[in-house]
Parts: structure tokens; C-alpha cells; sequence
């Protein structure tokens, strides 16, 4: 995990800014009744994976609708691929994959009927439609499975499809909503490694929106949070879990010996169950602990690098947020 | 898949370009928005002469706008409204819906050809109104829900909306598609009625009186397709469910037809004194005509009575605009223009209810 991580720290600042994939200013969306799912959101987004984050009515599906042209938003801007979301719906829905969160597929035709008529929905010729249909379901991987009436398919066949038939048009952008839903463990790895292997070699941008931020962190690139329609924080996976690097120190016995003599030595742990956290800042901090516990003769059990799950640092900042606003945060 | 099979497979190695495809490198070089630890595929497959053809390519090719995507989505449907593309199940009610439509125009030209006058027995403005009005209302039953209903069943259409057509393109593809089924459904057995009639005439003027005949009918027979289309296509898209879209159908169909005929012939035994009066318990007539060719005059009610059902309106409608052959009601008389206001009623309700629809359909 650690070890591709200055990998993906290159993606942001190395690149040579080949012009941003969305760019979102001040959108605003509110819905009658006062409702607002978008408020004043601020962000964009560079090339490669990115995730979207956010719960459930954070306003992910409203940003989505924006940004395919499908919704006016009530203020702000926004565009995508240099093109503006309300002018410009249809060229940005020619250059854009979608693939939506829930079933959308048709049970009584195979996938390449499928996937084949929606690749004409998108644009292409009676030929290449068919051409391109043959080959997003294989980049998906789906081989002779895919002549068999979808109706038949497993719930991670299933999934593919819905990659396929967002492959299909050749987009340079795929929004994919909720992509891993309903898949088991291994669907999951699979579809993340997928996801993973489009970005990284097909040459299209990503943007996942997804509730389950341990996925997210393992294939995007940056993450974009938002909440109540309020962009929350907005970075590189790197940072993210750069800044929140704990060493995971567990002995045998003397736990309470060992927290006293890393104070001594200032290293400011903390007890956490019956593993002693200890902040890591450079390779000092483990020869640091090393001669601590050889100086105490304790038996070590176990010494690694945590990185914090991205959710408890939006927890963090969300409690930051309500304790600055005052707001009674109901989470 | 036969066609998929003629196309070289994905992954053989030395790979021909389609003909759709605009020769070239297999990926465009460009800014590379991933600048990563990979080397971009062209790069290696240019150098080295070889084309590892595992990776993604890029369309480069031809892309149609959104009027012929438009025009891609109405033939997809038109073809779905026969079952085409579809197992052999989908076929058999568009079939043999078809094939008893046609049997009057075969009846007639065996009768043409028998008979000592040679006269028709068929017209084209009517055609034979009973067995437009009972097949029609099959086919549009269980066509419609197949154009509409299965993609709201499969919720397929946030994938149409999020593609580069509008929103009212897919309806309006619908539409088009479904009037042109219907017109294929009324207008061939016109043709063969035509057909049928043309080929044992003698002459050229007797020919030309049967084409003079002909283009009424085809007209009133485009009227039809229009409004009962827009009408089936409007109610089926009201439900996901085929079973609920064909009933509500069938249903509409047939309680403003059977409503028509009662209150009319009600109206007819109140106010029609005088006039030979239709009798309710006879099954249907071969020709509905028989029923009205008394003399005297028509009661009102009888005339408001038509205006229910699409079809008496739409016969009202042939009538008022000179239509020779009696109908299935009386020809309205003054009451003409409010036959024609009714069908546009009818045609503007479905059209705008079908629009309105989709407009509301979400796309998450």
C-alpha cells in the first residue's frame, strides 16, 4: 500500500497541467421547498481518479446531473472538459461515460445487444457501435458470457455491463456512481482493480462517487468530500494519509512500562485497546521505539505503520467544523 | 452472433482496421492526462513495429449528431414494435395482428375476381372499420408497453438521458417510431387492397378511379396511425409493467368504444324515432354501416355519443371531411368540427402526457 504512494504523489504536482477535467464554481442547487443540495461548492478536478464522497443526500447525484447537463443549477458554474454544463449538455455527454448507481440494465437481451445499441446512443456508426461493444466488454471482461441474455448474469457480471455500456463511446471522462455496490469481497477487488487499470492505462479520467472512502483510497488519485452540499475537503489521497502517519507499537506485557519510557523520550504516545500509538515522524521514530523496548526487554508483538482510514479525518474535520459553526451536529 | 463474427476478434494479434475506423496509430498520442510509470501504448507499438492489441484504443472514427441518434433510437424501436431483434415469442402477436389486417384486402380481390360485376367489395376510406378497430386496439395493447414500458421496467433510460441527446428526443424517437408501426400495420393492407383491385381492372380510367379512391383512405389511415399511436404509446408509459400498460390499453380502447356504441344506440331508440334501431344484443357487425343508412335525422346525442371513443371520432372526422362510405356512426353534419376538435383533444392529451412523462423521469 505504502509503497506506490510517491507514485500517485506525482500525479498533482508533476503534471504538466494539461487542463483541468471539472471545474466547479460557486454551485449552487436548490430544489423547491428550500431545499438546497448544492451550496456554493467550490472544486476541481484534475486528471486521473478521483473519488467523490460523501453520504447519502450530500448532493453526489445532483453534482452528477449538473455536470452531465441533465439539471440547471439555481447559481454558480460549472464545466467539464472545457465545456460548459449548461450550454453544452450534449457535447459533454458525447465525451462522458455514466454509469449509474442502480440496475439499468435490460434482463431479456445479451450484452452485446446491449451494449451495442447504446454505443449508437452515443454516437457511433452501425459498424464501430458493434466493433466497440466487442471490445468494452472485453476490456470489462467478458468473453463468450457476453452472448448470453443478461437476465443470467451474476450481480458482479452485472456491474461490468454497466462499465461496458459507459466504455462504449470511447468518453475521456467516466462518472461512475457507487460502482462496487452489491458485490461481494472479491467482486469489490475486482472492480476496484478494474477501475483502477482504466485510469491508469486507458488514458480516461475518473470520477467514483462512493459512501465507502477504504475503496476510494485504494485506486483514486484525490478525494473530493462534501457534505450537505458543502465541499468538505478537497486533495490528494498522499496528503490525506501523509499527515496522519502512526507507528502501531503492541507488546506482550508492560504496556504502561513502555508509554512511560516513550514519554521519557518524547515521543508523546498514546494508549489505544492494548497497542501504544506512537506519531511517526522519519525513520528516527522507529529506531527511537526499537531501543525502547530492547531498553525495557519487553517481548514485541507487533510494530507497524498505520495510516489513518480517510474517514476519521473527515470525522476530524467535521467535528472541527461543528465546534466552529456550533452547529449540533445529529451524527 | 453471426455479424460479430465476420469482424475481426478483439484479440487477434495483427488487427485490421475497421472500415469504420480512421487508420492511424492505435492511440492517439496527445497530452497524456496520466502521467504515470506507463509508457503510452503507441509509443511502444510504433517503435517496435509490432501492435500488442491488449490495451485501449481510442475512437477516432465518425460521430453522429444528435439528430441521427435520434433517428438510430426510432429505428430500434420501430423494428422492437414487430418483435424484430427479439426471440420468436416477440413476433407473434405483430404477426398475426398483421396478417388478419390483410384478409379483408384478400377477400376483396377474391371477390373482384369472382364476381360477375367486379365491384369492390371493400372501401378504401373504411377499409372494413371492425377489423381496423379490433386489431388496432390488440396491436397497440401489446406493441406499446414493448416500445416504452420495458425500459421504464429496466430503468435503462438514466443511460439514453446521459448520452448526447435530449431529453425530449427520446419520446419524440418513440413517437415516430410507433406511428410508423401503425402506418405499416394500416397502410400495406391498403396498398394490397389496391393492389388486389388494380391488377384485375380494365382500363386506364378504371384504374384511375381506384387510385382517386386510394389517397383518401391512405389519408384517413395516417390519421389513424397518428392518434391512436400517440394515445397507446401515452397510456403505456404511464406503467413498467407490460401486464398493466397492455390492460390500461385494451381497457381505454374498449370502454370508450363499447361506451360509444351504448349511449349511441341509446340515444338512437330515445330520440330516432322512426329510424330502423340498431339492436344492442347483435355481436359485431360485419359492416357497422348497415345500422345507420336509415332515413331521418339523427338525434344529438347520438352525434356527442361518437365523440368518446377515438375510433367514432376519428370515423366522424373521415366523414366530416367527405368521406363516402358509411361508418361505424352517422355521418355528424354539424357537428363535424366538434369531431375534429375532439381528435386533436385526443392527439394533443397523449402527445403532451407522453412529453410530459419523460420529462419527469429522473436519471439517478
Amino acid at each position: 500500500m505504502t509503497d506506490d504512494a510517491p507514485a500517485r504523489a506525482a500525479v498533482l504536482p508533476g503534471a504538466p497541467e494539461p487542463g483541468t477535467v471539472i471545474d466547479i464554481r460557486a454551485l449552487t442547487k436548490r430544489y423547491p421547498g428550500q431545499v438546497t443540495a448544492l451550496d456554493e461548492l467550490t472544486v476541481s478536478v484534475a486528471p486521473g481518479v478521483t473519488g467523490l464522497v460523501g453520504a447519502n443526500g450530500a448532493g453526489k447525484s445532483t453534482l452528477i446531473k449538473i455536470l452531465l447537463g441533465l439539471l440547471v443549477p439555481t447559481d454558480g458554474r460549472a464545466s467539464v472538459l472545457g465545456h460548459d454544463c449548461e450550454r453544452d449538455g450534449e457535447q459533454i455527454r458525447s465525451l462522458t461515460g455514466y454509469m449509474p448507481e442502480h440496475d439499468c440494465l435490460q434482463p431479456d437481451v445479451t450484452a452485446t445487444e446491449f451494449v451495442t445499441h447504446l454505443g449508437r446512443m452515443s454516437g457511433l456508426p452501425p459498424t464501430a457501435a458493434k466493433e466497440r461493444a466487442a471490445e468494452s466488454l472485453r476490456h470489462v471482461g467478458l468473453y463468450e458470457e457476453r452472448y448470453r441474455q443478461i437476465g443470467t448474469y451474476s450481480t458482479g457480471m452485472k456491474q461490468r455491463v454497466k462499465l461496458a455500456q459507459a466504455l462504449v463511446g470511447d468518453p475521456r471522462l467516466l462518472l461512475l456512481d457507487e460502482p462496487t455496490i452489491g458485490l461481494d469481497p472479491a467482486g469489490r477487488a475486482a472492480m476496484l482493480e478494474l477501475i483502477s487499470r482504466i485510469g491508469a492505462s486507458f488514458g480516461i479520467s475518473i470520477v467514483v462517487a462512493s459512501h465507502l472512502l477504504g475503496e476510494l483510497e485504494q485506486i483514486c488519485d484525490h478525494i473530493v468530500a462534501i457534505e450537505g452540499g458543502k465541499l468538505l475537503r478537497a486533495d490528494t489521497v498522499v496528503s490525506f494519509t501523509q499527515a496522519s502517519q502512526v507507528l502501531v507499537i503492541e507488546v506482550e506485557e508492560g504496556t504502561g512500562q513502555l508509554l512511560d519510557e516513550l514519554a521519557r523520550r518524547g515521543l508523546g504516545p498514546t494508549a489505544q485497546d492494548r497497542a501504544v500509538l506512537v506519531r511517526l515522524d522519519g525513520e528516527g521514530t522507529y529506531d527511537a521505539v526499537r531501543d525502547a523496548v530492547a531498553d525495557l526487554g519487553l517481548p514485541l508483538n507487533r510494530m507497524e505503520r498505520r495510516r489513518h482510514r480517510i474517514e476519521e479525518l473527515f470525522q476530524d474535520d467535521r467535528a472541527e467544523r461543528s465546534e466552529m459553526t456550533g452547529a449540533a451536529d445529529a451524527r | 452472433m453471426p455479424a460479430d463474427a465476420a469482424s475481426p476478434t478483439p484479440a487477434s494479434p495483427a488487427r485490421v482496421p475497421g472500415p469504420a475506423r480512421v487508420p492511424g496509430p492505435a492511440r492517439v498520442p496527445g497530452p497524456d492526462p496520466v502521467p504515470g510509470d506507463h509508457v503510452p501504448l503507441s509509443a511502444t507499438a510504433a517503435a517496435s513495429g509490432v501492435i500488442h492489441d491488449l490495451g485501449y484504443r481510442r475512437y477516432d472514427g465518425r460521430r453522429l449528431g444528435r439528430a441521427q441518434i435520434a433517428r438510430a433510437l426510432c429505428w430500434h424501436s420501430l423494428r422492437s414494435a414487430f418483435g424484430f431483434g427479439r426471440g420468436v415469442k416477440a413476433k407473434i402477436i405483430p404477426v398475426i395482428a398483421f396478417g388478419i389486417m390483410c384478409l379483408p384486402a384478400i377477400a376483396n380481390a377474391v371477390a373482384v375476381a369472382t364476381s360477375a360485376s367486379r365491384a369492390p367489395i371493400v372501401h378504401y376510406d373504411t377499409y372494413t372499420s371492425a377489423v381496423r378497430v379490433l386489431v388496432m386496439t390488440v396491436f397497440i395493447a401489446a406493441q406499446a408497453p414493448e416500445l416504452v414500458s420495458r425500459d421504464l421496467r429496466s430503468h435503462v433510460l438514466p443511460l439514453y438521458f446521459s448520452r448526447p441527446i435530449r431529453r425530449i428526443d427520446y419520446p419524440l424517437a418513440k413517437l415516430a417510431a410507433f406511428i410508423l408501426a401503425c402506418l405499416i400495420m394500416i397502410e400495406v393492407p391498403e396498398l394490397l387492397l389496391y393492389l388486389g383491385t388494380v391488377l384485375q381492372a380494365h382500363g386506364l380510367s378504371a384504374i384511375w378511379a381506384q387510385t382517386r379512391g386510394l389517397v383518401p383512405g391512405l389519408l384517413v389511415g395516417l390519421m389513424w396511425a397518428v392518434v391512436l399511436a400517440a394515445i397507446g404509446l401515452a397510456l403505456a408509459s404511464l406503467s413498467g409493467r407490460r401486464a398493466y400498460a397492455t390492460g390500461t390499453i385494451a381497457i381505454f380502447f374498449f370502454l370508450t368504444w363499447t361506451l360509444a356504441r351504448l349511449l349511441s344506440h341509446i340515444a338512437a331508440r330515445v330520440g330516432g324515432a322512426g329510424r330502423p334501431v340498431p339492436v344492442p344484443g347483435a355481436a359485431g357487425p360485419p359492416h357497422g354501416h348497415l345500422f345507420f343508412a336509415g332515413p331521418g335525422p339523427v338525434p344529438a346525442g347520438e352525434h356527442l355519443a361518437g365523440l368518446i371513443s377515438p375510433f367514432t371520432a376519428l370515423d366522424g372526422v373521415r366523414e366530416w371531411l367527405g368521406g363516402t362510405t358509411p361508418g361505424i356512426i352517422p355521418n355528424p353534419g354539424g357537428y363535424g368540427p366538434a369531431y375534429g376538435l375532439m381528435v386533436l383533444v385526443f392527439l394533443g392529451v397523449a402527445v403532451g402526457g407522453l412529453i410530459a412523462r419523460y420529462r419527469k423521469v429522473g436519471i439517478a
